[in-house]
């Protein structure tokens, strides 16, 4: 059964003729486990669409189901709880607190839902992420690669079904980014988490299971790999 | 090199600007407010100033700088069109008027020009002055009261005028009045000058005296810098001189002492003139503290756009060219609006405040100053204010390297270094990531925090100081009775009971008669004679006078005065008072009761000073001496070289190189001794209220006895504790006074009472309001610093709900975060207000001799729930303005 689908997703900004079909009727369906790319030229809709699976904006029309759930069937409040259950985000600017130290980070969302992180797994992702040294570091001290790793560490802390990623390599020279896309490869497959990545590099699509063309607001083909 | 970039550097200043509207409007409104808080400083300051010498002049009788005395028509031409005199005036005296009516007031009719009487305040406010070739004449509505003519114009008045030792009675028309003013010492009749010259025609005047009919030439210079020397200047111009009494060329000079600098800053306390400079300074920090923090944090928030301006090659300076125009350009809308606000403050706040704090005599029309000087100074306090908040932010934009600010966050450079503290497993809670926040921008949180204290402190200090002011000490030193009842002018601050006039018989008469009275007694005062005792002269080289005179004075006034083989004769004041007077009195030392059944005893009076201290200075007699005094009906002046003895009459026409002083007329005393039994303090409510000689105190009898005179200057009086018994004596008296018998007045604990709450009112009104306008600007800082809080961190703020913060928790956030500030400013306010209450107050305590100490927390636990209010209101209504943003749409924002 998927964990996450969609059907028939549309995303309409303005109306009448000024209507901008960012969206128009995307159906799709991700299994569990799978590493999934979202490629399409910028104004495709490819981030409006990341928004939508991801419960950050609603769609005009269609569903969005995440492990059974139709997620626009819920509350505003409700939805944002769902979301740090079953969603981490990893974007392009990283987009840590920069209040926070390296760990306090990491472990946000798990206190913003009230729970003790479980520290033999946030341990495990720390280890695997190579950031066992920069734990009290402010994100300001951190280069790109690191922060980014700092969010992926964020992003997985809380075990969530699904990671969506947007642009995450964006900000990073391409030895890193290289780098990042492996861990958060190897950390996906590690603790069984299905990850949704959009880019517009090609060469970093290739790494995931499966690429989703958009353009225009639809899907163009389907492609495995 | 110069180049023409200035229209480049405006236009970019304005777009910044319009960028940021409500932060303007907040800087605008800070602006604002700063100026509120200068102009009204001024003009209450200036309007003391004004008020102080206006009552001078009023006293003097004239605004005018100098004046030219008994000038020849000759000398007048002469004179008055000299370069350096800016404006003139002229009067011609004809005489006093001699009246009955007038016995208690000096009426002097003259002959005065338009410019004369507007400088001398006898401008008829109804009415005109005279025309020439009439009858016409105008005065103030005292001389017609007295006369008992109506004021109607076009009514004929009568009076006897005494021309140079030649009385005439003439008839004048009433062609203007105005309102008799109780300061000045004279009131004036002004006629035509055609009258004049006609009645000193009839009179054939010779001008013995050298006045009447003469000519007074008031002038005024361009200021009143050097009105002596401006004065002599003009006479060398034209060949007069000053110097030599008897020369043809001599001319009388007068000087208006009511310019005199020396004495406006006499009567300005160094300590009223340190308050003012302490209120300045707080201004200008409590204006800065949110000027400098806005700018502060908008420079940080537009740190990008300056690097970016850098990159393209904007040099540091122009940057902070553009900081300061931005500042400049704020300042221009802001500061007319607070020059407007402040001015109407302040004129409703000056009358109050100098009727608080003057002697309420002398003061009659308290007014707001006018004087443009205060809005120049406010603006520009303001301006400085504005220039040295921006100063450093200015500079931190100017100085700004391209590559930083883009990399820049609304962070301290501080944090940068590793806070190496041990990483806690524990995580973070809404309450330490809203504690961290705080650490973000520890300037703008600690300024903005000092900002709130600012006015809780001020605040608290107002009602701790106000509450200070104690009624009891105040009404224990200024009343020891419960009702003081005598003629007005005993209450009177410039007459002192100048008149010798008796407190009537008919209301002692009533009042003894009254029920509720526990105890009452009469004072008597000297009147129709002179008293003197006998003293050594070192007493006077080293008494009271030494405080006063230099040495070669105190010579000069020994040697002046009437003597009898080694001992000189010192004039001396005396009392005789009844017994519940004499036990109203403070025994320093000795026994008083012994002036209730002994003969021949004297108690010696020594001054206090406002705090209750003996001043041993002001007497020579202690306990157990004679005292020996002479009682004298009459006295007369002699040369003290020559032994010459001068009537009193023609005293006008001693030659300038005499000598003359004052003694016991021979055959008109008697002499007396007693032994002091006691020293003793008056207090204040019931002595002379004033103080000119050594003073003694002898029981009535004895008094009426050796005197022989029995003159009772007030008749004082307790009651039985019982309110409604005092009050209806209050308004017995009080409607008596007023209606009855007008020439009597009263003084009563309610009277003083009143006083007292006006006093502590006015400063508990000031203390409100500047503390308020003061909380006004912390409470902007504030909303400020959270508004900004929130808007720079809109992108963080939607990256923490995109990971699964709810709102609710972000709203809680926020409201910790206003929570801590007002938390950090009450523990900051207590700590200030524990430190600068006892500094203030010891301040106080050396101005108001009243005022008692406690401190005082409640002021500040008044505060706690408004300011928790506000950190919990601002916080939520910042953020439903940044919530109306999806997610989304600010996430993007910056990408």
């Amino acid at each position: 059964m998927a964990i996450l689908s969609t059907t028939n997703l549309k995303k309409i900004y303005g109306n009448g003729e000024n209507a901008v079909h960012a969206l128009d009727g995307v159906t799709l369906s991700i299994e569990p486990g799978e590493f999934a790319a979202i490629v399409g030229t910028s104004g495709s809709g490819k981030s409006t669409l990341l928004h939508m699976l991801g419960g950050l904006d609603r769609p005009t029309s269609g569903t969005v189901t995440v492990d059974g759930k139709d997620i626009f069937s819920l509350k505003e409040e409700a939805l944002t709880i769902f979301r740090r259950r079953k969603i981490g985000f990893v974007f392009q600017n990283y987009n840590l607190v920069p209040v926070l130290n390296v760990y306090e980070n990491i472990v946000l969302p798990i206190q913003l839902d009230g729970n003790e992180p479980d520290s033999a797994y946030i341990d495990n992702i720390i280890e695997t992420l190579g950031l066992s040294e920069k734990l009290s570091n402010l994100p300001n001290n951190l280069s790109g690669g690191q922060q980014q790793r700092v969010a992926i560490a964020r992003a997985i802390a809380s075990k969530p079904a699904i990671i969506l990623a947007d642009e995450p390599t964006g900000n990073l020279d391409s030895k890193t980014s290289q780098d990042v896309l492996g861990l958060l490869k190897l950390t996906s497959q590690k603790f069984s988490q299905t990850i949704v990545m959009i880019t517009h590099n090609e060469e970093i699509a290739q790494l995931a299971d499966r690429i989703i063309r958009i353009e225009d607001g639809r899907i163009v083909t389907r492609e495995n790999m | 090199m110069r180049v023409a970039n200035k229209k480049c550097i405006r236009r970019l200043a304005f777009k910044n600007l319009q960028s940021a509207k409500l932060r303007n409007l907040i800087t605008v409104i800070a602006v604002a407010l700063t100026t509120v808080l200068f102009t009204t400083l001024f003009t209450i300051a200036l309007s003391m100033v004004e008020n102080f010498q206006q009552s001078n002049f009023r006293q003097v009788g004239t605004y005018a700088h100098g004046i030219f005395k008994e000038l020849t028509k000759e000398q007048f031409d002469e004179l008055k069109d000299d370069p350096l005199i800016k404006e003139w005036g002229l009067r011609r005296l004809a005489g006093l008027a001699t009246d009955d009516v007038f016995n208690k007031s000096q009426v002097e009719v003259s002959y005065m020009d338009e410019n004369y009487a507007k400088s001398g305040f006898t401008t008829p406010t109804v009415g005109h002055l005279p025309e020439e070739g009439t009858n016409q004449a105008a005065t103030d509505l005292k001389v017609l009261s007295l006369l008992g003519v109506e004021p109607e114009l076009g009514n004929e008045f009568t009076i006897t005028i005494d021309v140079d030792g030649t009385e005439t009675t003439e008839t004048f028309t009433l062609c203007g009045y105005w309102e008799y003013d109780e300061v000045t010492v004279a009131n004036h009749i002004v006629m035509a000058e055609s009258r004049l010259d006609e009645i000193l025609k009839k009179c054939n005047n010779q001008n013995r005296n050298g006045r009447t009919g003469s000519y007074q030439l008031n002038v005024m210079f361009r200021n009143a810098s050097s009105i002596e020397n401006d004065l002599k200047t003009v006479l060398t111009k034209h060949g007069f001189q000053n110097d030599e009494v008897g020369k043809d060329n001599y001319i009388k000079l007068g000087i208006n002492w009511g310019y005199v600098g020396a004495q406006l800053f006499d009567s300005m306390d160094f300590s009223v003139i340190l308050g003012i400079i302490a209120v300045v300074i707080l201004i200008i920090f409590t204006g800065y503290l949110i000027i400098y923090n806005i700018f502060q944090i908008s420079v940080a928030g537009d740190i990008r756009n300056y690097g970016l301006l850098k990159t393209i090659g904007t040099t540091g300076k122009q940057i902070k060219k553009i900081v300061m125009m931005q500042s400049l350009f704020l300042s221009v809308i802001g500061i007319p609006m607070g020059l407007l606000l402040g001015y109407g403050t302040g004129v409703l706040l000056a009358p109050v405040v100098i009727g608080a704090t003057s002697d309420n005599d002398s003061i009659y029309y308290a007014s707001a100053s006018a004087n443009p000087a205060i809005f120049i100074g406010a603006a520009l306090f303001s301006v400085i204010t504005v220039l040295i908040s921006c100063r450093k932010p200015s500079k931190m934009a100017g100085k700004v390297s391209p590559i930083e600010a883009l990399r820049y966050t609304e962070q301290d450079h501080l944090s940068k270094k590793k806070k190496m503290k041990k990483v806690s497993k524990k995580g973070i809670s809404i309450f330490s990531m809203a504690y961290a926040n705080m650490g973000r921008n520890r300037k703008k949180t600690f300024v903005t925090v000092l900002s709130m204290s600012l006015s809780i402190v001020l605040f608290i200090l107002t009602v701790i100081l106000s509450n200070g002011f104690s009624m009891e000490k105040y009404l224990s030193k200024q009343i020891s009775t419960d009702f003081i009842v005598a003629d007005a002018s005993y209450f009177n601050v410039r007459m002192h009971w100048g008149d010798r006039t008796p407190v009537s018989d008919d209301i002692v008469a009533l009042l003894e008669n009254m029920d509720g009275i526990t105890g009452a007694g009469k004072t008597y005062g000297e009147a129709d004679f002179f008293v003197y005792d006998f003293i050594e002269e070192d007493y006077i080289r080293n008494g009271r006078l030494s405080r006063y005179y230099s040495a070669e004075d105190i010579e000069h006034y020994i040697s002046s005065m009437p003597r009898e083989g080694n001992q000189i004769l010192n004039e001396i004041d005396i009392y005789g008072m009844d017994e519940f007077c004499l036990n109203k009195l403070k025994v320093w030392d000795g026994d008083i009761s012994r002036l209730k059944t002994e003969e021949n005893v004297i108690a010696a009076v020594y001054f206090e000073d406002d705090y209750g201290n003996m001043k041993d200075w002001t007497n020579w007699a202690k306990v157990g001496d004679t005292v020996k005094i002479r009682y004298s009906k009459e006295t007369e002046y002699y040369d003290t070289q020559t032994g010459e003895i001068y009537e009193a009459d023609n005293l006008d026409s001693l030659p300038a190189t005499a000598s003359i002083s004052q003694r016991p007329k021979e055959g008109t005393f008697k002499d007396m001794e007693y032994e002091v039994a006691a020293v003793v303090s008056i207090p204040t409510s019931l002595n002379y209220r004033f103080y000119a000689n050594e003073q003694f105190v002898l029981n009535s009898e004895q008094f009426i006895r050796d005197t022989g005179t029995s003159v009772p200057m007030y008749y004082t009086f307790d009651m039985m504790d019982d309110e409604a018994v005092k009050q209806n004596m209050e308004h017995f008296i009080a409607d008596y006074t007023n209606n009855v018998d007008p020439s009597l007045d009263y003084e009563s604990r309610y009277t003083y009472a009143g006083e007292f709450e006006s006093f502590r009112n006015m400063f508990l009104l000031m203390g409100s309001i500047l503390s308020s306008i003061v909380g006004l600007i912390g409470i902007l800082n504030f909303l400020n610093a959270v508004l900004t809080g929130i808007i720079t961190r809109h992108r963080e703020f939607a990256m923490l709900q995109s990971i699964g913060m709810t709102g609710k928790q972000l709203k809680k956030m926020l409201v910790l975060e206003g929570l801590y500030y007002t938390l950090g400013s009450v523990v900051i306010s207590f700590i200030l207000a524990v430190i600068s209450s006892p500094l203030a107050a010891n301040v106080i305590e050396n101005m108001f001799w009243f005022f008692e100490y406690h401190f005082m927390i409640t002021p500040l636990f008044i505060t706690i729930p408004i300011f928790a209010l506000l950190g919990i209101l601002l916080p939520l209504i910042s953020y439903r303005f940044l919530s109306k943003k999806s997610i989304v749409e600010r996430l993007r924002e910056v990408e």
